[in-house]
């Protein structure tokens, strides 16, 4: 949000004068640790990224080296063929894109109404019904997986995607709300009294001004829904039973027994890239979004 | 003309004014269920309501989806106390969340320490970050490759080992296998600590530092005088936000400590893997109403810690 407003620096830190910068041995030793646990964080995702690409003997026995010999064959994505083609990541990918899309938009679309009318509105009472909003965030999804799995199985909802997004969409109200509320509280009133001495109704107020204000807030929380329920799991394996259905963390969830027995260690490398890269990507493009919305929601 | 006419229709049109305001406030306020009702529905579908079933069913016996549920008073608790499981799980779920939660905040406190005057922090922040948006199954089938143990296959950490002349570890045996969990834990979950403190550590003054600097204030000083103080309430909810996550740790013990294709040994259980398995894994008759029993007791671990949590921190706010 503030990435895109160049307008106020902090005006630089004038230079220390010469002799004065202590490089203390804490400091020393400290820069050194960080520098360490950065590289073996950057060294990490190295051997994911070529490990994905060797064989199984590569992997173990070069586990820094290049991978070369599907390359030498003349089939370098040998492992992501056979994550994507054999295990049915090909067809998670598609299930999870459309899932978490679609359930990350109408959380979005669901909570920012709420969190505008218990924020900006000013009735009565929004303060005890923010704080039960937020209290949800506190819930283990292990306490209440038992009422969940039996009401849906009642109600045909249990093996269906359309039950997971229900339950992706409700349980990530809380997060959102509490996001939101932070959000909407923070931006100026003037353009909101404006909007009414012009006469717009409340609701044209809210979609008019208000909505576009706040993008930077929505356009966060929905990707911070988004990876939340990219790497959701517990629920996937509990409420989906039929392959067909599986999301991705489903699929690697239960490839990763069979890729054991059978030894197939390339593909479920590449198939722990397929559930990761994604993010990877989006996390590059978006660091900055991200980590300023993870920090407005804890940080006030 | 007179005075008295003017002052007349002055006070006419505040009047009005002041009558607009409040038609106006009150068709704001018209809209404000439209705008809750829908959220505030699902959540209490999908989320308020569940959990005090929750709380009413661990008061039952329940055999699973067949059978009903008879209300048998206290003995789920009895049954889950007595069970062996249920303490390892217990003991393991602590030792996530305080051993677990010490070495992250330690960490991230070192880090925000030097974090703050080096060049491309940002960077390095980013970097950290990472673990964080990769899935814990993912993490955790990741690190398995890590910690393998197998002569002819060894893993990352053995094949380091071997080369340093060491005989080859078993990281992953049920009596290792929490305290690889837990170091896992510290790496992936340091980041996104380091991270929220940074944004705070970054709104505070830099002259408050330069002044530190100017009276000779060691790293250390300048974190326990500056930096402790003025970020205390983002330290509080992180505190939160870290006892709500090591809960319900579940997806990184089950494959780090199992063959993924069923539970692991018992002794390396977290809670979150003991109402998986009781519930829905492969052995046994499922019993529900122990499993709710259990539902209930994390929660009540999350309300005992999170309100211990605000107690220790509860402190005057300081401005600046």
């Amino acid at each position: 949000m503030t990435a895109q407003t160049p307008a106020r620096r902090a005006p630089r830190r004038p230079k220390p004068p010469p002799g004065s910068r202590r490089y203390g041995p804490v400091r020393i030793v400290g820069m050194a640790v960080v520098w360490l646990f950065t590289a073996f964080n950057l060294l990490l995702l190295y051997w994911l990224v070529a490990a994905s690409f060797k064989t199984p003997i590569e992997i173990f026995q070069q586990p820094f080296g290049l991978p070369l010999h599907w390359f030498q064959l003349g089939n370098p994505m040998r492992n992501y063929l056979y994550a994507w083609n054999e295990a049915g990541f090909g067809h998670a990918f598609v299930v999870t894109v459309l899932l978490v899309g679609a359930a990350a938009v109408s959380v979005v679309a669901v909570g920012a109404p709420a969190a505008y009318a218990l924020s900006r509105l000013g009735v009565r009472g929004h303060g005890p019904l923010t704080s039960f909003f937020a209290i949800g965030m506190g819930v283990p999804f292990q306490t209440v997986i038992i009422p969940l799995f039996v009401a849906f199985s009642k109600i045909d909802l249990t093996n269906s995607l359309f039950g997971l997004y229900l339950l992706y969409v409700a349980l990530s109200l809380p997060f959102t709300v509490f996001l939101l509320t932070g959000f909407f509280r923070s931006l100026p009133t003037e353009l909101e009294e404006q909007a009414a001495i012009d006469g717009a109704s409340p609701v044209r107020t809210f979609v008019r001004v208000m909505l576009p204000l706040a993008q930077g807030g929505l356009v966060t929380a929905l990707i911070i829904n988004a990876i939340g329920l990219w790497n959701e799991t517990l629920l996937a394996i509990v409420f989906l039973q039929e392959n067909a259905k599986f999301t991705l963390s489903r699929a690697l969830f239960t490839f990763y027994g069979a890729a054991q027995y059978q030894s197939e260690y390339g593909g479920l490398i590449a198939g722990v890239a397929i559930v990761v890269l994604p993010m990877l990507v989006m996390y590059i493009v978006l660091a900055r979004r991200i980590i300023g919305g993870l920090t407005l929601g804890a940080g006030k | 003309m007179t005075s008295a006419t003017l002052r007349r229709e002055r006070e006419e049109t505040r009047t009005a004014r002041a009558g607009s305001i409040g038609a106006h406030q009150r068709r704001r306020r018209r809209i404000f269920w439209p705008f809750v009702g829908p959220a505030l529905l699902l959540y209490v579908l999908f989320l308020a309501f569940p959990t005090v079933s929750a709380v009413v069913l661990s008061f039952t016996h329940w055999a699973g989806a067949g059978g009903t549920p008879v209300f048998n008073g206290l003995d789920s608790y009895r049954e889950l106390f007595g069970e062996e499981a249920f303490y390892d799980s217990f003991r393991n779920t602590l030792i996530f969340l305080v051993v677990g939660g010490v070495g992250t905040f330690v960490l991230a406190f070192l880090f925000t320490m030097v974090l703050r005057e080096m060049r491309g922090n940002k960077l390095i922040r980013a970097i950290l970050f990472f673990p964080n948006i990769v899935a814990p199954v993912a993490l955790g089938i990741f690190l398995g490759f890590v910690f393998k143990f197998n002569p002819t296959k060894q893993g990352l950490a053995n094949f380091l080992v071997e080369k340093i002349g060491l005989p080859p570890l078993k990281f992953l045996q049920p009596e290792h296998v929490t305290w690889v969990v837990v170091g896992a834990l510290i790496w992936a979950s340091a980041g996104f600590y380091i991270t929220i403190l940074m944004a705070a550590v970054d709104r505070i003054p830099a002259y408050l530092y330069e002044d530190a600097d100017i009276a000779g204030a060691s790293p250390f000083q300048k974190f326990r005088h500056v930096t402790l103080p003025l970020t205390w309430d983002v330290i509080g909810i992180a505190g939160v936000l870290w006892t709500i996550h090591a809960i319900k740790i579940f997806e990184l013990v089950f494959v780090l400590a199992g063959p993924g294709t069923y539970s692991p040994p018992i002794s390396t259980w977290s809670l979150g893997l003991y109402v998986y398995d009781r519930s829905f894994g492969a052995g046994g008759t499922p019993q529900y109403g122990v499993v709710c029993a259990c539902g209930v007791v994390m929660i009540l671990l999350v309300s005992l810690f999170v309100l211990a949590l605000r107690r220790l921190m509860r402190r005057e706010a300081i401005e600046y």
